[in-house]
Formats: structure tokens, C-alpha cells, sequence
């Protein structure tokens, strides 16, 4: 599984999961494009990173949900790589909170950004990759998308909308040798959920491997899914949580 | 690039996007009608022509050539049949349709299944000559 040759770009790069993409991403031969919105520090300490392995990086700065930044983000990379062949929709936020004291930007602000920047960055790049016929899309959804979490009707929400986005795109662009693919990552080690990893016993009774994933698992199974190894793999939603969704309640006991 | 070899490219484009035989696509052919295309095969077959061609044809410009740039509300009567205007325009756009067959009683949003194989080949032509030229 290689990526020579090709321009990935990585919404939410600077940080977490889309970090680690970034970096198996680099490490697999691929131009990396280290999309941020506010933490311009950390992307280019991964875009250093990367250069200072000897591999090929940029960054850019846009907010996802906005789709004229969008815009000239792809504008950027088609005028400098020439091409877009890999778009891994990866930013996301959360802002929990009960339904009850829920308004409506609570909800509207996760969804711009998590469905928005999802939709804003594949229309922008279909057209490059219509024009080529040839590319591959994988959205980070999440394990909330198919199950209930209490404070988080905003988040899972957004992720839903993601997973039924992903079995459209794909459907609608397979003929084109578009593929569209989503990992649901469960509970990963990275700041969103740092407060949860402080009470981790709670939570760890839940998982059946007993453990959190580590972001470089989930960048894996973007990276395979991402890659010519996957090629007959299209709108799947493929989960990454040590089994956490497969138990009824908490599965036990006997 | 001359009339004939642009038929062919439009052609090839349809046999390669929607799966008819080649003999099935002659000029007169409608493309949502007798060929059969749906909104995908056509924005496939449009995208198949700007990659042999190197120039873009959209869906806008096939509307705005059906339509003759006229709005909406003026291309199609309250009733919603194509008015008089519209038809004005399809037969200047569009020659090989008999208006007066439609006059009337033709719903404004059927029109795009009138629109020919001639027709598309029309349309690459005049996107072709509006290009700017290079010159040597």
C-alpha cells in the first residue's frame, strides 16, 4: 500500500486523529495538504515534521464550514499539486450539551462545521476528481452515529448526517471512479475527549477490548480505505471502536 | 476541430457514459428519450467531453442554449406550458423541433427531452469557437 504520487488533503490536520493521518499519511509516500482552522502552531509543527522525514507537506488555513474558503483551498492545491486525489473529511467539533438546555446554534454550529465542512469540501473537489475519474474520499464519522449518548444529540446528529452523505456520494459517483468511504472511530485518545480519558474506568468497563483506540488506529483504517487496497470498497461505514457499539447495554453478564 | 469529429467525441462520450451501442446514437437522437440518459449520464457525458476536448460544456449551458437565457417565469406560461417567447427561442436554438406541434400544450420542464445529439454537437461547437486563440 503506497501513496507516491499522491495529493491528500486532511481537514483538521493540525491535531488528534486528522494529525495522525497526516502523519501515516506522509510516511506512505502521499503530498500531504495540513488543512486548520485556528491552531496554525500545531499544523506546522506536523508539517515540519513531515518535511524534516523527507516527506512533501504544505499547510492551509480555512474553516470548513465556510465553503468560499473551501474553495480556495482546493483552488490552492490544484494551482500548486496540479490535483486532488485523496480528500479525508476529518475536522470536527463537539459542544455537549442536554437536549433540554440546548439552543439552537448548539446544534447548528456542530453541524455546520461537521456535516457543512463535509459537504463544502467534497463538492469542492468532485469536480477535479469528476474531470480525472479517479479519486477517493473517506469521511471520520463517529461510533455516536449509530447509538445514543447522553449530551450528545448535537454530535451524533452531525455524524448520522455524514454516514447517509457517505452512501450518497457514493452511489452517486461511482461511476466516475469517485469511491466514498466512513470510519467510525469509538473512544480515541485526543483532546476532544480528554475529560472522558480522566475518568477512563468508567468508561472502559463499556469497551470490549478494555482499551481506547490510539489515533493512529483509526488513521490506519482511513489510510487502507484511502488506498488502491480498497478498491472495490465504497460506501462503507466501516466501525473503529474495539467493539463498543457490537454490546446491548454492557453486554454482560452470563 | 471540425463538425464531424466533434460528432464523434459527443458520440463516443454517450456510448462510453450511458452503455447504448454506437449505432444508436445518430443525430436525431434525443438524449433523455431515445437514449435513454438520466441527469448522472448526462453531467457523465459532459465531463467525458471536457476531458477529450479540454474545454468545459455544463448542464447551465445546455439550459441557457434550450432556453435562450430567458427566465423561467418567461419561458413557461402560468399554466406552465412553454409560452409563446419560449418557443420563439427553442426554434431559433433548436431547429429540428416543429413548435407549433407544441404550442400550447408542452410543459416548459419536459424540454430537455427534446434536446438532440445534433444538438449537444451545436452546443461543443459554439463553446469550441468562443475560446480564445492562440496565436502562433
Amino acid at each position: 500500500m503506497n501513496f507516491n504520487e499522491k495529493v491528500v488533503l486532511v481537514t483538521g490536520g493540525s491535531r488528534g486523529i486528522g494529525r495522525s493521518i497526516c502523519f501515516e499519511a506522509a510516511k506512505l509516500g502521499a503530498t500531504v495538504v495540513i488543512n486548520y482552522n485556528s491552531k496554525q502552531e500545531q499544523a506546522e509543527e506536523v508539517c515540519t515534521y513531515i518535511q524534516a522525514q523527507g516527506g512533501t507537506a504544505s499547510i492551509y488555513q480555512a474553516d470548513v464550514s465556510d465553503q468560499e474558503q473551501v474553495q480556495k483551498m482546493m483552488a490552492f492545491i490544484i494551482e500548486r499539486y496540479g490535483k486532488i486525489d485523496v480528500l479525508i473529511n476529518n475536522a470536527g467539533i463537539s459542544n455537549d450539551r442536554l437536549i433540554f438546555q440546548m439552543e439552537p446554534e448548539d446544534w447548528q454550529k456542530v453541524m455546520n462545521v461537521n456535516f457543512g465542512g463535509v459537504f463544502n469540501c467534497s463538492k469542492a473537489a468532485i469536480e477535479s476528481m469528476m474531470l480525472e475519474r479517479s479519486g477517493v474520499i473517506v469521511n471520520v464519522s463517529s461510533a455516536m452515529s449509530v447509538g445514543g449518548w447522553v449530551g450528545q444529540s448535537n454530535y451524533a446528529c452531525s455524524k448520522a448526517a455524514i454516514n447517509a452523505f457517505t452512501r450518497t456520494a457514493a452511489v452517486e459517483l461511482a461511476r466516475f471512479n469517485i469511491r466514498v468511504c466512513a470510519v467510525l472511530p469509538g473512544f480515541s485518545e485526543t483532546e476532544m475527549v480528554e475529560g472522558l480519558l480522566k475518568e477512563e474506568k468508567r468508561y472502559l468497563s463499556q469497551i470490549p477490548q478494555k482499551r481506547f483506540g490510539k489515533p493512529e488506529e483509526i488513521a490506519k483504517t482511513v489510510l487502507f480505505l484511502a488506498s488502491d487496497d480498497a478498491s472495490h470498497i465504497t460506501g462503507a461505514t466501516l466501525k473503529v471502536d474495539g467493539g463498543a457499539s457490537c454490546t446491548l447495554g454492557i453486554g454482560r453478564p452470563l | 476541430m471540425m463538425r464531424n469529429e466533434i460528432f464523434e467525441v459527443v458520440q463516443q462520450s454517450l456510448v462510453d457514459a450511458i452503455g447504448v451501442e454506437l449505432e444508436e446514437v445518430v443525430a436525431e437522437s434525443t438524449l433523455l428519450g431515445d437514449l435513454g440518459a438520466e441527469s448522472l449520464d448526462l453531467l457523465d457525458v459532459l465531463f467525458r467531453i471536457e476531458r477529450k476536448l479540454g474545454f468545459k460544456v455544463t448542464m447551465n449551458d445546455i439550459t441557457l442554449m434550450i432556453t435562450g437565457g430567458i427566465p423561467d417565469e418567461q419561458f413557461g406560461t402560468d399554466e406552465g406550458y412553454i409560452s409563446d417567447l419560449g418557443l420563439e427561442k427553442l426554434k431559433e436554438n433548436l431547429p429540428q423541433i416543429d413548435v407549433e406541434s407544441l404550442r400550447g400544450k408542452f410543459e416548459a420542464e419536459r424540454v430537455l427531452t427534446l434536446f438532440t445529439v445534433d444538438n449537444l454537437v451545436s452546443l461543443v461547437e459554439m463553446r469550441q469557437a468562443e475560446l480564445p486563440t492562440v496565436s502562433s
